[in-house]
Order: C-alpha cells, then sequence, then structure tokens
C-alpha cells in the first residue's frame, strides 16, 4: 500500500484528507506542522508527500527542502494562491508539482497518483553530456571524476526523456505527459521552473545553455 | 443630439463682439469727423463767398465790364465757380461754371434777399452752393464749391477707420482663441483623463500647469474623485478577494468530504446517494465561482509584469486550443489562417491566455453547440482571432453586457440545466486588457457568436 504524508495545518482540510486518501487505499501519515511532518518521515519513509505552503513555524518551502534533502520522494506542494512567486519558490524548494487551493480532490488524487505510476525509465541508453555521464538503468548522473550529481526524479526523468527524444523538440506538453503522466493539467510553469533548475545542476552557465535550449514557441531540445 | 462646441461658441462670441464694437465705433467717428469736416469747409466756404460777393459789388459799382475777369479770377484764386444773375437773368458766370448747378430754390431764396446754402449731390461728387443776394445792384451772387477734395480726404479716413475696425476684429477673434484655449484645454485634459479612466488606466491623474485658481480647483476635484473612485473600487476587489480568500479553506474540506462521501456511495440509501449527487454537482460549481472570483481579484491588482512574456501567437493559440479543448473533453475545432499571416509575435502572459482560450472554447460548449472553427487573420496592424459558434449568436443589446461580471444573457436563462459561473467572460475581457488587446462578440459568418480578440503583435522572423 502507497505511504502518503500529509503535511496541513487546517485540521479540517487534513482530516478530510486523511479519510479521503485512507479511502483510496493509502496508509497515511498527518501531520499539522511542517516539524512534526519531517519527524514522521524520518521516522517512517512516505512513497509521496502533500505540504501546504502556509504552515506555522517552519513554512511548507522549508519541509519541502528538508523533505528533498533527506528523499527523492515526488512532493506536491499545496499553494494558498495561485501566486507565481510561491509556485516558484515551491518548485524551487524541491517540490515535483503543486495545486491551488481551492483544489478538485479528484485531480489531487490523479496526480499523485500519476507520481507514484512513475517509475524510472531503466531501458533508456546512457550518454554523455559534456562532463557529465548519465546512467538511466542505474538511476545517476556522474561528473567526468566518478561523483555523483545529484537530480531529483522529475529532474532526472526530465533529462532522459529529452535525451530519448534524440534531438527532436519536445513540447511543454508533450513533457507535462512524459515526465510528470498529465493528460492535461498542470501548466507550462511546472516545465519552465524544473528546466531551470535542472539546467543550474548540468549547464556550466545556466543562463547560456549548451545543451537543454530553449526553441522559442516549440518547446526544448536536448543537444547532445 | 448634436452639441454645439463650446470653442465655437466662444471663438464666434469674441470675433462679432469685437466686430460690431469696432463697427459701431468706427461709423460713430467716421460720421463725426465727416461732419465736423464737412461744417468746416462750408463756414470757411460762405466767408470767401461774402468776400467774394463784395468785391463782385464793388466791381458792379466802378466798372461792369471788368465783372468778367473778377469772377475768373475768382474762379483761380479759390476754385470756385461764380454765376452773377440779375433780374432771372444770367448776368455773367466764370469760365468753369455751369448754371444748372445752381437750383431754382436757390435763385428763388436770394431773388427774395435771403442768403441761402445748399449741399447737393451733382454727378456723385458734391457741391456746395451759396447763393447771396446784392441788393444795392439788384443782382444775385452764386458761388459753387466743389467738395471732392474733402471726399477724398474722408476717402483715406474711411479706409483707416475700416482697417482699425478689422484689426481690431481680428485682435477679438485671437483674444477669443487665446481664452477658448485656456478655457476648454482644462475641460478636454479632464475629458481625455476621464476617458483614460474610464479605459482601466486607474492611475490617471490630471496635472496642471495652469495657474488659474478654477482649473486648479478643478483638477483637485477631480483628482480626489478619482482617488476615492479607486480606493472604493480597491476596496471592492479586496473584500471580494478576501472573501474568497476565507472561502478556500472550507470549500477544500466541503469538496474533499464529498469525494471521500462519493468513495463510500455505495452504502448510502438512494435518497442520500441523489442528494449527493446534488452536493458535488453545486460544489463543482460553487469551487469554479471562487476560483474565477480569486483570478478576477488578481487580475484587478493587475498583471505581474514578470509573468510577460512574447511568444509567438499561432502556436500558442494552437496549444490553448489543444489543451482546452482537452480539458472540456471535446474535439478540437479547425484553426484557419488567414494567407497574410505569417510569424506574429505577441506579448501575453501564457497561463491567462490559456485560461481566455479555455472559457471561450467552454462557452461556446456550454451555450452555442461548441466552437466550429477559430480563425486567425490581420486587421488594422493588430492580430485578429476570431472564435466562431454556429450557436443562437448573442443579441446586439447583450453584446457589452455579456463581458460583465455575473451577467446572464437570453442563452444563460434558455437553457436553464448549464450554470455558468457568471465571471468567465468577464475574466476573458480583464485577461485579454491586461495584453494591451480588446474583445468584442459579433455575428459568425456561421450565424453564430463572433468572440473577436484583437492583440498587438509584432512580426517574428519568418523562417
Amino acid at each position: 500500500m502507497p505511504r502518503i504524508l500529509i503535511v496541513e495545518d487546517d485540521d479540517r482540510i487534513r482530516i478530510a484528507l486523511r479519510l479521503m486518501f485512507e479511502g483510496e487505499g493509502f496508509v497515511v501519515d498527518d501531520a499539522p506542522t511542517g516539524e512534526v511532518g519531517v519527524a514522521l518521515f524520518n521516522r517512517m519513509a512516505a512513497d509521496i508527500a502533500i505540504v501546504d505552503i502556509m504552515l506555522p513555524a517552519m513554512t511548507g518551502f522549508e519541509t519541502c527542502q528538508a523533505l528533498r534533502a533527506a528523499s527523492d520522494l515526488p512532493i506536491v506542494i499545496v499553494s494558498a494562491r495561485d501566486d507565481t512567486a510561491d509556485v516558484v519558490l515551491g518548485l524551487e524548494s524541491g517540490a515535483d508539482d503543486y495545486v491551488t487551493k481551492p483544489f478538485v480532490p479528484e485531480e489531487l488524487l490523479a496526480r499523485v497518483r500519476a507520481h507514484l505510476r512513475r517509475r524510472p525509465d531503466k531501458s533508456a541508453k546512457a550518454f554523455a553530456l559534456g562532463n557529465l555521464h548519465v546512467i538511466p538503468d542505474e538511476g545517476v548522473v556522474r561528473h567526468h571524476d566518478g561523483t555523483e550529481l545529484h537530480l531529483t526524479s522529475t529532474e532526472f526523468r526530465l533529462l532522459t526523456d529529452l535525451a530519448s527524444a534524440n534531438g527532436k523538440i519536445l513540447s511543454r506538453e508533450d513533457l507535462l505527459e512524459r515526465v510528470w503522466g498529465y493528460d492535461y493539467f498542470g501548466d507550462s510553469r511546472l516545465v519552465d521552473v524544473h528546466i531551470r533548475r535542472l539546467r543550474t545542476k548540468i549547464e556550466p552557465d545556466p543562463s547560456n545553455p549548451l545543451y537543454l535550449v530553449t526553441v522559442r514557441g516549440a518547446g526544448y531540445k536536448l543537444v547532445l | 443630439m448634436h452639441r454645439r462646441s463650446l470653442r465655437l461658441r466662444l471663438l464666434v462670441t469674441f470675433g462679432l463682439g469685437a466686430f460690431i464694437l469696432s463697427a459701431f465705433f468706427a461709423s460713430l467717428t467716421y460720421l463725426g469727423i465727416e461732419h465736423v469736416l464737412i461744417g468746416n469747409q462750408q463756414r470757411t466756404d460762405l466767408n470767401q463767398s461774402y468776400a467774394n460777393a463784395a468785391l463782385v459789388r464793388s466791381t458792379l459799382y466802378t466798372s461792369p465790364p471788368e465783372l468778367p475777369n473778377l469772377l475768373n479770377s475768382i474762379e483761380k484764386a479759390t476754385a470756385s465757380n461764380v454765376l452773377i444773375q440779375t433780374h432771372n437773368q444770367w448776368l455773367s458766370k466764370s469760365q468753369g461754371a455751369v448754371t444748372q448747378d445752381v437750383s431754382q430754390d436757390v435763385i428763388d431764396a436770394a431773388d427774395g434777399g435771403a442768403a441761402t446754402e445748399q449741399t447737393l449731390g451733382v454727378k456723385g461728387q458734391e457741391i456746395f452752393v451759396v447763393g447771396l443776394p446784392i441788393p444795392s445792384v439788384e443782382t444775385q451772387f452764386f458761388e459753387v464749391f466743389q467738395l471732392s477734395t474733402l471726399s477724398h480726404t474722408l476717402g483715406i479716413l474711411l479706409l483707416v477707420i475700416g482697417a482699425g475696425a478689422i484689426l481690431t476684429t481680428l485682435m477679438g477673434i485671437s483674444g477669443g482663441l487665446w481664452v477658448t484655449r485656456r478655457t476648454v484645454r482644462p475641460l478636454e485634459r479632464v475629458s481625455a483623463a476621464a476617458a483614460l479612466i474610464a479605459g482601466g488606466e486607474l492611475t490617471t491623474r490630471l496635472v496642471t500647469d495652469n495657474t488659474d485658481r478654477e482649473v486648479q480647483q478643478l483638477t483637485d476635484s477631480f483628482n480626489a474623485m478619482v482617488s476615492q473612485l479607486v480606493d472604493r473600487l480597491e476596496r471592492d476587489a479586496r473584500f471580494a478577494s478576501d472573501v474568497s480568500h476565507e472561502l478556500r479553506s472550507p470549500l477544500t474540506t466541503l469538496a474533499t468530504s464529498a469525494t471521500v462521501l462519493s468513495q463510500h456511495r455505495e452504502e448510502l440509501t438512494p435518497v442520500a446517494q441523489q442528494s449527493l449527487d446534488l452536493l458535488v454537482g453545486d460544489l463543482s460549481v460553487f469551487q469554479s465561482l471562487v476560483e474565477d472570483l480569486l483570478e478576477i481579484a488578481r487580475s484587478d491588482a493587475g498583471a505581474a509584469p514578470e509573468l510577460i512574456e512574447t511568444v509567438p501567437a499561432l502556436e500558442l493559440v494552437r496549444q490553448s486550443v489543444r489543451s482546452a479543448c482537452q480539458h472540456h473533453g471535446i474535439a478540437a475545432p479547425p484553426i484557419e489562417v488567414a494567407d497574410d499571416v505569417h510569424d506574429p509575435l505577441v506579448n501575453v502572459d501564457r497561463r491567462r491566455f490559456e485560461r481566455v482560450v479555455s472559457n471561450l472554447v467552454d462557452n461556446a460548449h456550454q451555450y452555442a453547440g461548441g466552437v466550429v472553427a477559430i480563425r486567425i487573420s490581420v486587421k488594422n496592424a493588430t492580430l485578429v482571432i476570431d472564435i466562431d459558434d454556429t450557436g443562437p449568436g448573442v443579441a446586439p443589446e447583450e453584446r457589452e453586457q455579456v463581458f460583465q461580471r455575473f451577467f446572464r444573457g437570453r442563452a444563460a436563462h434558455d437553457r436553464g440545466v448549464a450554470r455558468g459561473t457568471g465571471l468567465g467572460l468577464a475574466l476573458v475581457r480583464d485577461h485579454v486588457r491586461t495584453f494591451g488587446g480588446t474583445i468584442t462578440v459579433e455575428q459568425s459568418p456561421e450565424g453564430g457568436a463572433r468572440f473577436e480578440i484583437s492583440l498587438p503583435f509584432k512580426e517574428g522572423i519568418d523562417e
């Protein structure tokens, strides 16, 4: 049974979410604060986390960072506002996805399922990217000197999917569908922020990308 | 109703006023001077006549044959013609004299022993005729003076005064222009500022470089009014936004709990199931309403400039239509691009643009049986995106109202089942405006409604 961590300070929403996910067959850990959430996660690692951004004391962003530091689990943030700054900051804090309140519960469920369905694509071939070696079957990226470059599972997926397109351009929608497994929801910001974050990790100069290039009006492509 | 222009009225008043006044004073001056000049001339002439008559008398006494010579010499000296009559017979006259110049009235008066004078207009030239009796020799003395030299002077005077009058009128008109500018310009500024504010430029304020107290007062009260209006608008927007924010958490709980109930639907009695379905249905309307209200509140707060990016329009429209149709679970309509559209670039917030297309597609789906075609063309240097349907169309009197918040058109009433939030098209217009564009609704070639979005664009590098 998949285990889900819910960090939400509003008691009623937390209880409703717990009931809903339990009804869908999840094992639910719920926490009213970020501190409790991180402590729960350290005791028993969840498969996926839902984190509200508006938390007392330890913020949702900090909670994301703490969880991300400990694990590659998918994190979905719940943003109070559909405020781009919040969304971007949340994604930069390590979240893989976001929903805004008031969210449609079925949509949240569908997103959580999509994240859990995702498995690293082990069939992809290994490839080199400048000084980096991307090895999909091990799920790692190594520097030339053998040290490992840490990518989250979403970032890794983004990289390998772009690579398997063999230099073809992938639109933001293509990427949403391939990487996040979404048919329609999610918006292009999700892709853009992840691309940006990936660039800071793999590009020598992230503002002038050599490998992960933007094709105006079409999407992104990986130049090998 | 056709309104007279204040500018024109002021100009006409000033011009006409200056003209009437200057014409009046010019006439008065001319007539006065003419009167004085002619009076003087006639007095001089009269005195001259008495002197000449005395000369004639003494000549008739002393040596009558000398008379013609005397008359000629008088004519030379005073440039007047002299005629002498005795017993109703012309005795003599100077060379240039014409007997017709002396009227019977003058002759009769002189005959009767009275001195007369008469001004006659003969052949367009004024003459002054003096008739004097010389009783001692039973003779009448007539002298005819030409007033033409005077009329020349008067002509020049008329010219000068007339020119003065015209100049005064022109000065009146230019004074009118100045006053008009000074009076009308602040009004025009107010009107332009009001138009800007009505168009959504709420930061517009009047600035004055004019130190007139009245204009300053107008400026101050106008600006105060706009500030209060903006405050009021912001309060209203904040209120809507606050309410929506407060609704979010309970709504989330409600929606999640309803989902939990749906998970246990099978355990419910048929009555409970039915009421659950009603609950779930209206919750989703409630949810859309709150989402739309929040979106409108954000839109009222203005577009975040960092979200505006330059995007190829064709690709953007295609993507937006595709995702909107996927979202609403309907087939994507054809997109027709006019031949003169190459690679237009538009400045938009991608998410908001997608929302615009999504709402319009949804609107057509709800009320008009779906979008029949999306047509892209260039009109008057703006990019025009037409979203056409084959539905009942929008009645002309509702074409502005459909974009108002919570407006329910006939179509919405006719189809009791459809339950929109009443905010979809209002949001569309708000968003289109933040991109510097406009949206109108007309009739589509298919007879339904055509929502026409016009956006400013740049031509991209055509590949």
